[in-house]
């Protein structure tokens, strides 16, 4: 009928949507806010708070019923408890609600499509506006958009298909398409049906998370850092569907790459030309930012105008204020591409072909392997006929017998055909798609005005024709690319190429984005130049290396983890989405962690066998989305490496933020263990402990989390998640043994400091505890005679739990201070905020009046804040020599878990030169300056350089060159 | 953790593997290593330490305490303890008592005649109550100062001439002290700042005690008290004190407080307080310028 091709008209349509509401279920009843919040008030260490509340509170009923108030002690102590539960319990809620809204908001930044057939009209429009009686078609990976019943279908393929049995089965919403093209209408079932919607998600469960170390650690400044990453990265146009998937990535060692799309910009575009004999190269930068070739020559007029009449690719109409580039056209891929070459060189092509009348075209077919077209002249005296011709260039030489040569016609001898072929050899090497190009003026005496051209007779002149020149097109790189693949080099993450394509043209992308790297070689290219057979040569030798798809099949897997292993640089061409996921297990098998972009169903497997499953955002479908740990809103490579970068600096983060945490647990353990073995009075008490724990200290370990990366964070090999742990044995012994005995010591000496002062001598301190504690002894004589009452010993305790808080404070200073950085020194960023914060709340604690029979704060003199600074000084100058040994014996048995640099970035700032090899030297020239002949003896004699600087860095490096 | 690290053995490996002759995962070069470090790492840090405790008691005197902010101004403490502030005994039962007793005969000890007969370290301060002693300088060079006599015979009846203190009697004793504070003189009262009932009875150059009962329904059944010692207070030519160094034979001066007429059988809530202008009282510190007592004398 009319309604199934036309569909719904789009006011009818409104008129539904207004009256049913969007085409959405209601989210799953989550929990309410008020669990949530409960949950956070009744974790394990808050429960045992509560527990000790409820006894003081109980021992406080006690002392009431029985009449006599001694003291508010148990009340305040039960009231400070429960503040703090309370407190806590709201930070973490906040922490909680925060990142459940940035990961709900991800949701929103990838919404379902939908392609709706409206007014006849096919339309992409999102899923939620669709209503009941839409057409909508669906094709492979599609997700289905609502629950559907299925008109016409071809070779539909569903993984749920107990549906109804009936010739128009009802699909369900959310089912995955896996193929076939589908035209469909909504059917809504009303909701009853939700648990099949969570079957349906049961195909695509969330990947087994491995994250014990992360999860076995309640740490709040994890999720903090784990959901302001993730935010970062959304800002980046990398979203993230689970938050552990930022910290994998950045342990990512391997990154299998697609290459349509993402290492390009997935359109055809003009890169080469070749006419005057000379090979011209066009500008393919997206934003046409390149230099463009000459145009003086008369040559080219004629190739150009043979493009633009040769041509059947339009404009869709409305476009003129979007950029040449950005328009959408009706055309093959190559036709675009000469089109908007055209638009651009020659301009307003539209006009131009109107100037040309054309008369008739036989259009491309694969047994001519050519196409023409016949036009009148501009020049309405001139009646001769113009045919233009395109097509494959060998079949377009056959047919010409003269050779435009700066506007001159020459006859097409040996000696340009030769040069014809070198030029086609030439452009076909660098994997571009070559087009011939050749026109003739019909003689007006032959072909007078009002002849009547048979396409299908052929009944006019097709040979004998003056060849023009070649057009080469290829799917150019991202500018962004080529200084991402660097980044990742430098990153010690090896780029893996995966590809559809034909290897010449894989490889071609790959030497030009740096995965195949300036000078090395492949096998064969290796058998060539010593022109030995491929089987004679050294695997090893050969760092390149391009497996195709045929290959691949033929190999065993033992065969295939070699070739990783041997050849660094890796590209496979010519793959289906099947072996991708071979790739990617094989790489796994040699260790390492793997990153794999995709985009269609069938990279699903792939992409969930990977640990980070990469989806495009734009080209990818619902299926590949579902499967990906990762979504990619520009679909660009360089978005990865930005992940990666964030991945690598949570991790750094989280590292620091944990070390400051688990360092003060000593100073707060010890003072126990000697008032225990020593038995000196109490020198801190649970509720200081508690005030460290919970509120002086959270600021700053939150604050470590955001911290910026340091500048090298992209210079060190990937860690190996399975010896790098968050916690590992270094990072604790370090902070445990070292940096924390420092900090319990520099408490005691403000504790002896602070007792000696007031009148308790150190030696009268140790073994005084059973007299000091003894509440009967009201006389108890210090080192001069004098007595004190219990009550004022009492005090003077707080004043020690005082001082030796105000000592951990400080040192802790100078802990997060050292913490910035793990590496670097910590001479950079400004902290005195922190400083601030931290000296603030210390200074409320301990000079608010009431503090101290509330909290045990005594206000302390002056002078007690400064004992500890001198520990705080010694922490920071042991660690900033720790940090110098490091950065000295990079890799030296001693510092097992500090990641290694990578050899590429093992340079000064200076002189970025490191060599790779024997003879190769790479060299960013974008970090060095060459000023003078020094700095180029510097460089040494290398025979190759590797640059990422641009053409004009590198003339002036040749200029320099020939000095020596 | 460690045992999975190679994912062989286990932890039995971990603890000792006898290939490697290695123990929890180091060889004993290495631990001897670690040992070392550690031993010099502690070593300096305890070094320092000890060098800053060190340089810290330098600059501290040995006569004058630096701050005393927290043991001023003094507690008022009473032999013998009490428990639980409270002090309760059985007149039939001479266990129950003897303890609080001996408590008392340990601390008159040093004011035994025979023990103050040295010239060259006591002398004789008068019999009434008068101007502080100035003995020089705590830091001058003057070496050991001096110390009064006390004379047990002012305590009367509580001077342990009668072995139970009057406890035997249902007439129990009590000795109070101020606490001792180095360089401390107390001031004494302002007349109009005393009880109604110590107004214009008080000897001057004297700290004043005066014990009372708590709650107003007990004031009856305390009966009389009587205040044994020079002048019923605490004279200030005993002061100021000069600390253990320089005041080895200091004898701080006691009052006896005995309840001559006390109720029996019953809990008595019983303040003692000593008045003066530098002699503040606290709600937290009890025993600051006062003390109380619960007594209870079981017949």
């Amino acid at each position: 009928s009319i309604y199934l091709q036309k569909g719904l008209s789009s006011t009818f349509a409104q008129e539904v949507l207004e009256r049913d509401g969007p085409n959405e279920l209601k989210p799953p009843k989550g929990t309410p806010e008020y669990v949530k919040f409960a949950r956070q008030l009744a974790g394990g260490l808050q429960c045992l708070m509560w527990v000790a509340a409820v006894i003081c509170f109980i021992a406080f009923g006690i002392e009431i019923s029985k009449g006599e108030i001694s003291g508010y002690d148990d009340l305040y102590l039960a009231i400070t408890l429960i503040a703090v539960v309370v407190v806590t319990g709201c930070f973490g809620y906040y922490q909680e609600f925060k990142s459940t809204n940035i990961i709900a908001s991800f949701k929103n930044l990838v919404p379902q499509q939908a392609l709706v057939i409206r007014d006849g009209q096919k339309n992409q429009i999102n899923a939620n506006l669709l209503v009941v009686g839409d057409l909508v078609e669906i094709k492979g990976g599609d997700r289905v958009p609502a629950d559907i019943r299925v008109i016409t279908s071809q070779g539909c393929k569903v993984p749920n298909i107990q549906n109804t049995p009936r010739t128009h089965p009802i699909l369900f919403r959310s089912t995955v398409w896996l193929s076939g093209t589908e035209r469909s209408y909504p059917y809504w079932l009303l909701s009853y049906l939700y648990y099949i919607l969570n079957i349906c998600e049961c195909m695509f469960p969330c990947k087994e998370l491995e994250k014990e170390t992360l999860q076995s650690v309640y740490f709040p400044p994890l999720q903090v850092c784990l959901s302001l990453t993730a935010k970062r990265l959304a800002r980046k146009n990398c979203v993230v569907k689970n938050l552990e998937a930022v910290e994998t990535l950045g342990s990512t060692s391997v990154l299998c790459s697609d290459k349509t799309g993402t290492l390009t910009q997935n359109r055809m575009t003009v890169a080469h030309l070749w006419f005057d004999n000379m090979i011209h190269a066009a500008d393919t930068t997206e934003d046409q930012s390149g230099q463009s070739f000459d145009q003086s020559s008369e040559t080219w007029r004629a190739l150009g105008r043979v493009a633009s009449l040769c041509n059947r690719a339009v404009f869709k109409p409305n476009q003129e204020t979007v950029p040449i580039p950005k328009r959408i056209v009706v055309g093959d891929a190559s036709e675009t591409a000469l089109l908007k070459f055209t638009e651009l060189t020659i301009g307003n092509i539209i006009d131009y072909r109107g100037r040309f009348k054309k008369i008739c075209e036989v259009p491309f077919n694969s047994t001519n392997k050519f196409q023409l077209s016949i036009h009148e002249l501009e020049d309405p005296l001139d009646l001769r006929y113009l045919l233009v011709m395109k097509g494959a260039p060998e079949r377009i030489l056959e047919r010409c017998s003269t050779i435009l040569i700066k506007g001159q016609e020459l006859p097409l001898d040996e000696q340009w055909k030769e040069a014809f072929q070198t030029a086609y050899m030439d452009l076909g090497g660098l994997g571009e798609r070559v087009l011939g190009f050749c026109h003739i003026y019909l003689n007006e005496k032959e072909f007078p005005r009002g002849y009547t051209f048979d396409t299908d007779e052929m009944n006019f002149t097709t040979s004998g024709l003056c060849f023009a020149g070649l057009i080469s097109m290829i799917d150019p790189p991202r500018a962004t690319v080529p200084d991402a693949v660097m980044k990742c080099r430098t990153a010690g993450i090896r780029v893996v190429m995966v590809t559809g394509d034909h290897p010449i043209t894989a490889r071609a992308i790959a030497a030009n984005v740096g995965i195949i790297s300036e000078g090395s070689e492949t096998v064969e290219d290796i058998a060539t130049r010593l022109r030995i057979p491929v089987e004679q040569v050294k695997k090893s030798d050969a760092r390149a290396c391009v497996i195709n798809g045929g290959q691949l099949k033929d190999m065993t897997s033992d065969e295939l983890d070699d070739a990783l292993r041997n050849h660094p640089e890796m590209v496979f061409a010519r793959t289906s989405p099947q072996q991708k996921l071979i790739i990617v297990e094989s790489c796994q098998r040699l260790g390492s962690i793997v990153a794999v972009t995709g985009d269609g169903v069938n990279d699903s497997p792939a992409l969930k066998k990977a640990d980070i499953g990469i989806a495009m955002g734009i080209a990818g479908s619902d299926a590949a989305k579902n499967a990906a740990d990762m979504i990619l809103l520009d679909d660009n490579f360089a978005s990865i490496v930005t992940g990666v970068e964030q991945g690598r600096l949570i991790f750094d983060n989280l590292k620091k933020s944990i070390a400051y945490t688990l360092t003060k647990n000593i100073p707060e353990l010890t003072p126990y263990l000697i008032y225990i073995t020593v038995s000196v009075p109490l020198p801190l008490g649970c509720i200081t402990i508690l005030f460290i724990e919970l509120a002086t200290d959270i600021f700053p370990s939150v604050s470590l989390a955001y911290e910026k990366a340091e500048s090298d964070i992209m210079h060190l090999k990937p860690r190996n998640p399975r010896r790098d742990r968050l916690v590992n044995e270094a990072l604790a012994v370090y902070s445990y043994f070292q940096i924390g005995a420092i900090q319990s010591f520099a408490g005691f000496t403000d504790y002896f400091t602070a007792m000696a002062q007031e009148g308790w001598f150190p030696l009268l301190c140790v073994g005084l505890r059973s007299q000091w504690e003894d509440v009967r002894l009201q006389d108890l004589q210090d080192s001069y005679g004098q007595e004190w009452t219990y009550s004022q010993r009492l005090y003077q305790e707080y004043t020690c739990y005082t001082v030796f808080f105000v000592s951990i404070e400080v040192c802790q200073i100078a802990d997060v201070l050292i913490r910035k950085t793990r590496r670097l020194s910590a001479f950079q960023q400004g902290f005195f905020r922190l400083v601030l914060f931290q000296l603030c709340l210390g200074n409320l604690l301990c000079y608010c009046p009431g503090m101290p029979n509330i909290f045990n704060f005594m206000p302390i003199r002056v002078q007690w804040w400064f004992v500890p600074l001198p520990y705080g000084i010694l922490i920071f100058v042991y660690d900033e020599i720790r940090k110098l040994a490091v950065r000295r014996h990079p890799g030296s048995k001693y510092f097992k878990s500090y990641p290694l640099l990578t050899q590429m970035s093992k340079c000064t700032h200076t002189a970025c030169l490191v060599p790779v090899e024997k003879y190769y030297w790479f060299c960013q020239l974008i970090r060095i300056s060459i000023t003078s002949r020094a700095d180029l003896e510097v460089l040494g004699p290398p025979a190759m350089f590797f640059f990422s600087g641009g053409p004009d860095k590198m003339d002036f490096f040749v200029k320099q060159n020939a000095i020596l | 953790m460690p045992a999975n690290k190679d994912g062989d053995g286990g932890w039995k490996s971990f603890l000792w593997n006898s290939e490697k002759k290695e123990f929890l995962g180091r060889t004993g070069c290495s631990w001897l290593k670690i040992f070392i470090f550690y031993v010099i790492f502690y070593g300096c840090l305890a070094g320092i330490f000890i060098g800053t405790i060190q340089a810290m008691l330098l600059t501290l005197s040995n006569y004058k305490p630096t701050y005393q902010d927290r043991v001023a101004p003094p507690g008022l403490s009473h032999t013998p303890r009490s428990e639980k502030a409270e002090i309760s005994y059985s007149l039939s039962d001479e266990d129950t008592y003897r303890f609080l007793t001996k408590a008392m005969k340990e601390l008159l000890e040093p004011y035994s005649e025979e023990k103050q007969t040295d010239e060259n370290q006591f002398e004789d301060c008068g019999e009434n109550p008068a101007i502080y002693k100035n003995r020089g300088e705590l830091e001058s060079d003057m070496g050991k100062r001096k110390a009064c006599r006390f004379k047990k015979s002012w305590l009367g009846a509580c001077s342990g001439e009668d072995p139970h203190f009057g406890f035997k009697d249902g007439k129990p004793c009590i000795l109070v002290k101020l606490n001792r504070i180095v360089n401390f003189r107390p001031k004494a009262p302002a007349n109009t700042s005393l009880p109604v009932n110590l107004q214009g009875k008080v000897q001057a150059n004297l700290i004043p005690i005066h014990c009372s009962s708590k709650k107003e329904e007990d004031a009856g059944k305390i009966g009389e008290i009587k205040y044994h010692g020079m002048g019923s207070g605490f004279p200030l030519q005993y002061y100021p004190y000069y600390g253990k160094l320089l005041h080895p034979q200091y004898l701080q001066p006691l009052v006896a407080v005995q309840f001559v007429n006390i109720t029996q059988n019953t809990d008595l809530r019983i303040e003692c307080k000593v008045y003066g202008e530098n002699i503040d009282y606290s709600e937290k510190d009890r025993y600051q310028g006062r003390f109380d007592l619960k007594l209870y004398v079981k017949s």
